[in-house]
């Protein structure tokens, strides 16, 4: 019944003990050679009897003997106070009592203020004496100021992706739209290519594909090419949905006053479609900012990749829930955003 | 001023406008009637170029305009500008109105100068204010189209036509899309325009602008003029034409 939680304990503190026997073994003889003479019997017994106990495996009992031991009036050595103090900082350590181990550094701390070893000792179970969840936020507070750096990297390509796409998109769509056969399908072609692979691979191609080719480009250049040209796939295919469900009578009724087909697309065909392409195009920047989190892939350090990397570092879970925390509050103002200028747009419409 | 001379317009096996000759003098005002599907609209958008005819030659000034014919001897249309040049010398008032929803009144009266003629906005905002005056919607001129009756939106339609300047004005039955209490209003609209001395071709199920305003009436079935002439001919009792007569009793 006694030895289950007893071979317990000697499998867990085995080493830590015989770490502390060996020093204490050190100490010990270092005490006996130097300073024999020093009259102070009652350190000297209690230091005995904690080492006999300690070899004893009677770890707890050696500590209380330890801790015993007095502090040395000021200018006197220190030696056997310290190192015993501090053996019984380690015993209480592996003990798991962290609140005593602290303790007892901070007594050996009081009267030898640069002892290393009590330093990392105490700074040990402090650590230790943190309960998880305060370690935790402690860690989400140290790496904060990294994720919202890497934040704003992932703003900027999402506002690069924003100023790119819609510019290609509409290029595409018109080009989509065109009554020259050629034309069309080459774009056509293009949207064929890149809505129908993932984005991923695309990454991956441009990135470490067109090297291969005599094409290199930084992780920078490569996401922002990725993402420009995969959005403006998708945003040619909306756009060309909201071209084309314009009335036609517009575009004759713009015809009827003279203008040329170009002159028709851009003063009256295209700033109708505005309204329509917002709830759409906003769900595609929506995407893009979760999107964006694919160029971690390519070297690329965004939200995703430092969320990654500390997590790795700390296996801090939180971590993780603190990126996905700064993705929604992301997302929840572009939902917000594109939900008022739809309104804002919508003022030509009688409701 | 401008004339027709064997317009064909065929849609597979049908055709649409049959070898039509019509020729529009300066300040005529010519009211196309005819029943649905005879290709009166399709003869009015030819004259605009919204449709392109298959035979036949249109002349402006006694020039032929518009087309040319390529290597195989097929009539094609020129070139886009071209065409453009001449559609902004010919206004269009059509069916459904068509106002540019997402731009208020003044605005869609301004558009053709400003960006086809490129004309100083300062000058056309005169322009469309005055013409705005004219069909009654001065106090409109900041309002959305999506806020305006039927009536009204068809007088802004006139409005943005005329801000071209145009020599022909083509009315596509005005009045069809409009709730009957509203038809009043654009007809008088017409009216006074007709009275001013505009050339205009309209083509229309009211007879009214057959009686009031046309000073030559054509009555147009299966594609053919079976009638041409003043409109007291039409409406007289010595109308012989049974097609005719059963058309009028129905619409009469």
């Amino acid at each position: 019944m006694t030895s289950r939680p007893r071979s317990s304990v000697s499998c867990t503190n085995r080493p830590g003990a015989l770490f502390s026997a060996l020093g204490l073994l050190l100490a010990f003889l270092f005490v006996s050679f130097s300073q024999a003479d020093a009259a102070q019997p009652d350190q000297y017994e209690l230091l005995a009897r904690g080492t006999k106990l300690v070899q004893d495996d009677r770890l707890a009992e050696a500590a209380a003997v330890f801790d015993q031991i007095p502090p040395p009036p000021p200018g006197e050595d220190a030696g056997i106070f310290v190192q015993a103090h501090i053996n019984a900082a380690k015993i209480h350590y592996s003990l798991k009592d962290f609140a005593s181990s602290a303790r007892l550094c901070r007594e050996v701390l009081a009267v030898l203020p640069d002892n290393l070893e009590a330093k990392n000792m105490l700074g040990q179970a402090q650590i230790a004496q943190t309960p998880e969840w305060l370690r935790f936020l402690k860690d989400m507070k140290t790496f904060f100021p990294t994720l919202v750096k890497a934040t704003s990297m992932t703003l900027l390509l999402v506002f690069i992706t924003m100023a790119i796409s819609p510019i290609g998109g509409l290029f595409v769509a018109l080009g989509r739209i065109s009554r020259n056969r050629l034309i069309s399908s080459v774009f056509w072609f293009y949207i064929w290519i890149f809505r129908g692979t993932p984005l991923l691979l695309q990454l991956f191609f441009i990135y470490y594909g067109l090297p291969s080719m005599g094409i290199v480009l930084d992780p920078f250049t490569a996401a922002v090419l990725g993402l420009g040209l995969n959005y403006s796939a998708y945003l040619a295919e909306i756009m060309r949905g909201a071209i084309e469900s314009i009335d036609s009578g517009q575009m004759e009724a713009a015809k009827a006053i003279g203008m040329s087909y170009w002159q028709a697309m851009r003063r009256i065909i295209v700033p109708q479609t505005y309204k329509r392409l917002v709830p759409p195009v906003g769900n595609e920047f929506i995407a893009l900012i979760k999107d964006t989190a694919l160029v971690s892939t390519i070297a690329m350090v965004e939200l995703m990749r430092a969320a990654n990397q500390i997590f790795s570092a700390t296996f801090n879970i939180y971590i993780l829930a603190q990126a996905a925390i700064i993705y929604l509050i992301l997302t929840s103002i572009f939902t917000v955003t594109f939900r008022k200028i739809e309104d804002r747009l919508g003022v030509y419409e009688n409701r | 001023m401008i004339e027709l001379q064997g317009v064909v317009k065929r849609y597979g096996s049908l055709t649409a406008v049959d070898h039509v000759d019509l020729d529009i003098e300066k300040g005529q005002r010519i009211v196309i009637i005819g029943p649905s599907g005879s290709g009166k609209t399709t003869l009015l958008r030819m004259i605009n170029f919204l449709e392109k005819m298959d035979a036949g030659k249109i002349l402006m000034e006694g020039r032929p305009v518009g087309y040319r014919t390529d290597k195989k001897g097929r009539l094609v249309m020129e070139k886009p500008h071209v065409i453009c040049e001449l559609r902004s010398e010919i206004g269009m008032v059509f069916q459904h109105f068509h106002l540019f929803p997402h731009m208020t009144v003044l605005q869609n009266v301004m558009e053709g100068p400003v960006t086809v003629k490129k004309e100083p906005r300062e000058d056309v905002r005169k322009l469309a204010l005055d013409l705005l005056a004219k069909v009654g919607l001065t106090d409109k001129k900041d309002v959305y189209p999506a806020f305006l009756s039927g009536g009204q939106k068809q007088r802004v339609a006139i409005a943005r036509a005329l801000a071209m300047r145009p020599k022909l004005m083509l009315f596509d039955e005005p009045t069809s899309a409009l709730d009957p209490e509203l038809v009043g209003e654009v007809f008088y609209t017409i009216k006074g325009l007709a009275e001013e001395g505009i050339t205009m071709v309209i083509v229309t199920h009211q007879m009214g602008f057959a009686r009031e305003i046309g000073d030559r009436v054509i009555f147009m079935d299966n594609g053919k003029f079976i009638f041409e002439g003043h409109p007291e001919d039409l409406f007289s009792e010595t109308m012989e034409h049974p097609r005719i007569r059963a058309f009028l009793q129905k619409v009469l």
